[in-house]
């Protein structure tokens, strides 16, 4: 949708700004001075393409290079951009993609790294040796074939063509080690570090910190801005903002809480600055499909009718990582909502007092009587299961439900999703690009995912249809079908609200910008401190 | 004596054997799977072939029998196995992490001391005084206050008020004295001071007591020096309920002070065992507790030999 | 069982009851042990709260309010609201339910189980002595927090088990130091002159050990009481006690109160002012006791 803006208008307008503006004197990156964060968890092994956790990804990723990464200028963090990959062509079946890569890539032990590194790499991650896991092979489902004709050329070959694939290869855990290395033992990255990131390692303290110093040999010349970085392990987050505050540590990755922003926002004043993002993770509550009386989808239908999502926006996001009303994709990105669209969809209208009515109307209906009780379980994690787990009791409590929390700790969780031991459940969803592709096939009806257990041919079938559909307006048009039947018509499972994501980090930190995910833009090429 | 100390000695045996069978147990017990819970993070699903294979590889799918067997051969040979959560070697991990809790330990119960022998011995002499009631006013008011709580405010007040924090990283003492104590030494006054309450309390009754004996009584009449009769016989007898409870607790100061170290942001063994729990690795939670057990029944053993020295009637029996 | 009438007599060397009345009892303890009549009084107040909270509780303490979330001590809200808009002070009521419930529940049986197995230990010695002292050696040398973690870990998270959770931590430590009193009294001339008289054990336990060691069980009890409401709040807020939207001290406490400490401060500093209150009056009144029971204790 593009407004047309007259181009003497908005010319008139940049030079009024760029006039009336003072000069930054610190537009210009400056080279020097070491990036302190705090990292709320320690990686358990060395090796990204057999972990999930950002504690992986947070103090290691500047070490290593990926094919493709997404852009960290770019505030969406949908847009793929090369990193050793110089550029790339699609053939005209879309189903070749050949990637030219950049000459003067040396790994930190001075070897140069060639094509045949990136076909090693990506041989791990889809068809991993024994012994060896690969979390990821799952997503690359419609990869023939990978190969290194000559050492400047990637050349990868599908199955069937994808709209997704090249945010796919854009994915952070894809780290590119050295042929060599891995012919030799495929389990040497699992406790060793060999990349051709920005930043070499220097060392590792279990329990206490991570330090890297600049890769002088660095493809980018003129990049890293940095001398180094070093990562402070620190899981409680009150010590986190003491650190911030006491300006021991410059930034975290991750997230904070709104007062905690506030509180650091209060005490540091301009000497903080503070990045908010719409976060690729949003908690949905998952009905199990076989047990009375969630299998009649009135009954699902009435709990979503049940919340006023904006006032509870409103509130909740006050006090916890919690903010926009969403549907199936993040606020803002290509394939978000309209709000003319999601108005319509059960539970997100307008009026909380008619759907409240209503609610009440269709539990009668259904033979559910007033006062029914039922547990609902929740994650144990404060932020912002827990918030929202007594925000939707609550709400729950004014249809006429009583409903108790059960708080299950977290290792024990995932195992009793999966066991479909529960009637009504939180569930989440949480990805690293946002992408239909990597956000949607939990509703499958065959997916170990799906923890509802709904069966619906219908999503399956809308599923690999926007899949393979390659024009933009056709797919959001597919995907907008899909929602409308996973929330409104059969109310297989329904979100809640979207995570929020609060950065507030000390203003000397420059040149990192917020993306939805936590996973995104961590190599900390582009970050400079202004003093 | 000796063969009293070589019968104590002995008897640690079957308590460590007692402590190793239950913990085993017990943690194999509680539902949730490392496993699991490495490879579901955020996004939540994995396939089963993979944690199949995980589990095998770890171990975790032999009988419980042979785990055990081999947990139990590997400590005799040393050899205490790796961490299920990061495959590093277990000694690795705790071995920076014991130093930090042992030097906590150490200097909160050498604060708690000198607090609790003074102001006990103080508060039995002058019993029912306003002296008195202001030293167990103070002791009490230590025992009273949440750990946690105590530590926010004082973390909270040292920000706002005197806008200074302490060191962040641990350094040992032989490294950088002075950083060393300035990180440990706030814990150490925190929970030294709520540990001498409990001290001060035994001091003070078991003063009360001993001063009332008979043998008191009748070194009181021969016209000795109140504090000759003090130091003799007064003080030693007390110390005996004393310093149980004093072994006791600093025992429980290596792995107790879970949310102490939390607050303060301390890389103890006590944040460890929290850590191992929620990812149930196993093996390392095992040697955390024979750790900790370990301390507890070598400082028992210690006090059985100081009691001995203190009481000779239990001597002989 | 009278075999020497006059020796018995003489043996008896029980604690004297007290002839006065009820009243004068109290009264009595009022004047001369101020502190510990502070600490009775704080004690009974606490039991009328937790007795006749839906009464004096103005406000639902689960019902969300989003329109006064976050408020300060206010005429409407007498102890201001917290992140959910719930009535600080009404949870405070229904929290002490909670806090005597737990505190109460596993400190008792903590200690009375724990005391008695001192007891026999200390008294029979020999075999059973080596035995008890083994398996409380075992359980004592689990730090609480593992102990506590598995047991409600594996029973799960009701009060019930809340209580059992906290108070098996607490035998072996009162076993031990009733224990070691126990073995001091052992050795008295009387005992032995007791059962050279033939007494049997019972009679011996009962009317010449225990009384003796009403004085640390005393101290233990009340220490133990104020551990029990600490403990609870210590799990809470590692979230392992109660769970959310009961009303408990430690649960309030816990993640909200903390971030918002220096915004909306009395979230934070009401529960930890009960807590410490409680525990405080509870230690008062049992130093207390214990000074006014223990008879060779009585100043001149």
């Amino acid at each position: 949708m593009r407004r047309s803006v007259p181009v003497s208008i908005a010319l008139i307008l940049a030079l009024l700004l760029v006039g009336a503006a003072p000069a930054p004197a610190q537009d210009k990156p400056r080279s020097g001075g070491e990036l302190v964060f705090v990292v709320p968890s320690e990686p358990p092994s060395y090796d990204a393409h057999q972990e999930e956790t950002f504690g992986v990804i947070h103090p290691m990723a500047p070490h290593y290079s990926t094919l493709l990464r997404v852009d960290p200028t770019d505030k969406t963090g949908t847009k793929p951009v090369g990193d050793i990959a110089e550029s790339w062509t699609v053939s005209k079946d879309q189903l070749t993609y050949t990637f030219k890569i950049r000459k003067g890539v040396k790994f930190h032990d001075g070897s140069e790294l060639t094509s045949r590194d990136v076909k090693a790499s990506y041989e791990k991650i889809l068809h991993p040796p024994a012994g060896v896991k690969s979390l990821r092979k799952e997503a690359y489902g419609s990869v023939a074939s990978v190969d290194a004709p000559d050492p400047g050329t990637f050349v990868l070959k599908l199955k069937y063509p994808e709209a997704s694939i090249l945010l796919n290869l854009a994915s952070p855990w894809n780290w590119i080690y050295k042929a060599d290395i891995l012919a030799k033992d495929p389990h040497w990255y699992e406790k060793n570090v060999m990349g051709t990131g920005p930043f070499k390692f220097v060392e590792h303290v279990r329990g206490s910190h991570w330090v890297g110093k600049k890769n002088p040999d660095y493809w980018d010349k003129g990049k890293p801005y940095l001398d180094g970085y070093r990562a402070i392990f620190i899981s409680n987050s009150a010590a986190q903002v003491a650190a911030v505050r006491g300006e021991r540590a410059m930034i975290q990755f991750r997230s904070f809480s709104p007062p905690e922003r506030d509180s650091l926002v209060q005490a540091l004043g301009a000497k903080v600055a503070v990045q908010e993002s719409p976060w690729d993770c949003a908690n949905l509550v998952a009905m199990h499909h076989d047990k009375k009386p969630f299998d009649d989808k009135r009954v699902r239908r009435a709990l979503t009718l049940a919340l006023d999502r904006y006032e509870g926006s409103k509130a909740l996001s006050r006090i916890t990582l919690v903010k926009d009303v969403a549907g199936i994709q993040v606020p803002g990105t290509p394939y978000a909502t309209p709000p003319a669209e999601l108005d319509k969809l059960a539970g997100y209208g307008h009026d909380i007092a008619k759907s409240r009515a209503e609610a009440k109307r269709l539990l009668k209906e259904a033979g559910v009587p007033d006062g029914f009780a039922f547990t609902f379980k929740n994650r144990g994690i404060p932020h912002p299961y827990e918030h929202l787990g007594i925000w939707l009791i609550d709400q729950w409590r004014q249809i006429g439900l009583n409903v108790k929390m059960e708080m299950i700790e977290a290792s024990a969780y995932h195992p009793m999703l999966k066991r479909g031991d529960f009637d009504v459940a939180m569930d989440f969803q949480c990805g690293f690009i946002v992408e239909p592709d990597l956000d949607l096939p939990r509703f499958l009806s065959h997916s170990d995912a799906n923890y509802g257990k709904h069966k619906d041919t219908v999503i399956d079938d809308l599923y690999s249809r926007q899949g393979r559909a390659t024009d933009l307006e056709e797919r959001k048009k597919i995907l907008r079908q899909l929602e409308k039947r996973l929330l409104d018509e059969e109310v297989h499972v329904f979100y809640t609200l979207q995570w929020h994501r609060i950065i507030p980090h000390l203003a000397k930190v420059k040149g990192w910008t917020i993306t939805p995910s936590h996973y995104l833009n961590n190599q900390l090429d582009t970050v400079w401190l202004s003093e | 004596m000796h063969r009293y100390l070589i019968k104590r000695f002995l008897l640690m045996l079957p308590t460590l054997f007692g402590v190793a069978l239950v913990t085993f147990l017990l943690i194999r017990v509680i539902p949730g799977d490392v496993v699991e819970l490495r490879y579901s993070g955020d996004r939540g699903s994995v396939s089963q072939d993979i944690i199949d294979r995980e589990r095998a590889r770890i171990g975790l799918d032999r009988p419980i029998w042979q785990q055990f067997m081999t947990w139990m051969l590997g400590i005799v040979r040393f050899d205490f196995g790796t961490s299920m959560w990061t495959g590093a070697p277990i000694l690795e991990e705790i071995k920076l992490r014991f130093v930090l809790s042992l030097q906590l330990a150490i200097m909160a119960t050498i604060v708690a001391v000198l607090l609790a022998i003074p102001l006990g011995v103080l508060s039995a002499l002058k019993q029912d005084t306003w002296i008195d009631y202001a030293v167990r006013l103070f002791s009490i008011a230590g025992l009273a206050m949440p750990s946690f709580w105590l530590g926010i405010v004082l973390i909270l007040l040292m920000l706002v008020v005197f806008k200074w924090l302490p060191p962040m990283v641990y350094t040992p003492f032989w490294t950088n004295p002075v950083q060393n104590l300035a990180q440990l030494i706030w814990p150490a006054l925190a929970v030294g001071y709520r540990y001498s309450a409990v001290a001060t309390r035994m001091t003070r009754s078991a003063m009360l007591e001993v001063l009332r004996e008979d043998y008191i009584r009748t070194a009181r009449a021969k016209g000795l020096m109140q504090k000759l009769i003090l130091a003799r016989h007064a003080l030693k007898n007390a110390m005996l309920p004393v310093l149980t409870v004093v072994a006791l607790e600093f025992a429980f100061l290596i792995g107790g002070l879970v949310v102490t170290e939390q607050v303060f942001n301390l890389n103890g063994i006590g944040l460890l065992f929290v850590q191992a729990v929620a990812h149930r690795d196993y093996t390392l939670l095992q040697a955390l507790v024979m750790l900790v057990a370990g301390s507890f029944i070598v400082v028992n053993f210690l006090m059985d030999v100081a009691y001995a020295w203190l009481d000779p009637r239990i001597r002989y029996r | 069982m009278a075999l020497n009438p006059p020796l018995d007599r003489a043996l008896d060397v029980e604690v004297p009851r007290t002839r006065l009345g009820v009243r004068e009892a109290v009264r009595e303890f009022c004047v001369r042990r101020p502190l510990g009549a502070v600490g009775a009084a704080i004690i009974v107040l606490m039991l009328a709260v937790a007795l006749l909270a839906p009464l004096i509780a103005r406000y639902d303490p689960v019902v969300n309010d989003f329109a006064a979330m976050l408020a300060a001590p206010s005429g409407a809200h007498w102890l201001g609201t917290d992140a959910f808009g719930r009535d600080v002070l009404s949870r405070l009521i229904y929290g002490s339910r909670t806090a005597l419930l737990v505190g109460f529940g596993s400190s008792v049986l903590g200690a009375t189980l724990g005391a008695v197995l001192g007891v026999a230990s200390a008294y029979f010695g020999g075999r059973v002595d080596l035995y008890l002292q083994r398996v409380m050696d075992v359980f004592l040398s689990f730090p609480l927090i593992i102990l506590a973690l598995a047991l409600v870990a594996i029973l799960g998270n009701s009060i019930p088990n809340l209580i059992m959770a906290i108070m098996i931590p607490m035998i072996p430590r009162s076993a031990l130091v009733i224990r070691s009193s126990a073995l001091a009294i052992r050795e008295m001339p009387y005992v032995d002159a007791a059962r050279a008289a033939g007494f049997n054990h019972r009679r011996i336990i009962l009317r010449h050990m225990l009384p003796n060691v009403m004085a640390p069980y005393l101290i233990m009890l009340t220490a133990f009481l104020g551990q029990a409401i600490l403990l609870e709040s210590s799990l809470s807020f590692l979230g392992l006690g109660v769970q959310e939207p009961i009303p408990a001290w430690g649960l309030m406490l816990r993640g909200a109160a903390v971030e918002f400490a220096e915004a909306a401060p009395w979230m934070a500093i009401f529960p930890g002012l009960a807590i410490s209150l409680s525990v405080f009056a509870f230690n008062l009144f049992g130093d207390s006791l214990r000074d006014a029971l223990d008879p060779r204790l009585k100043t001149q």
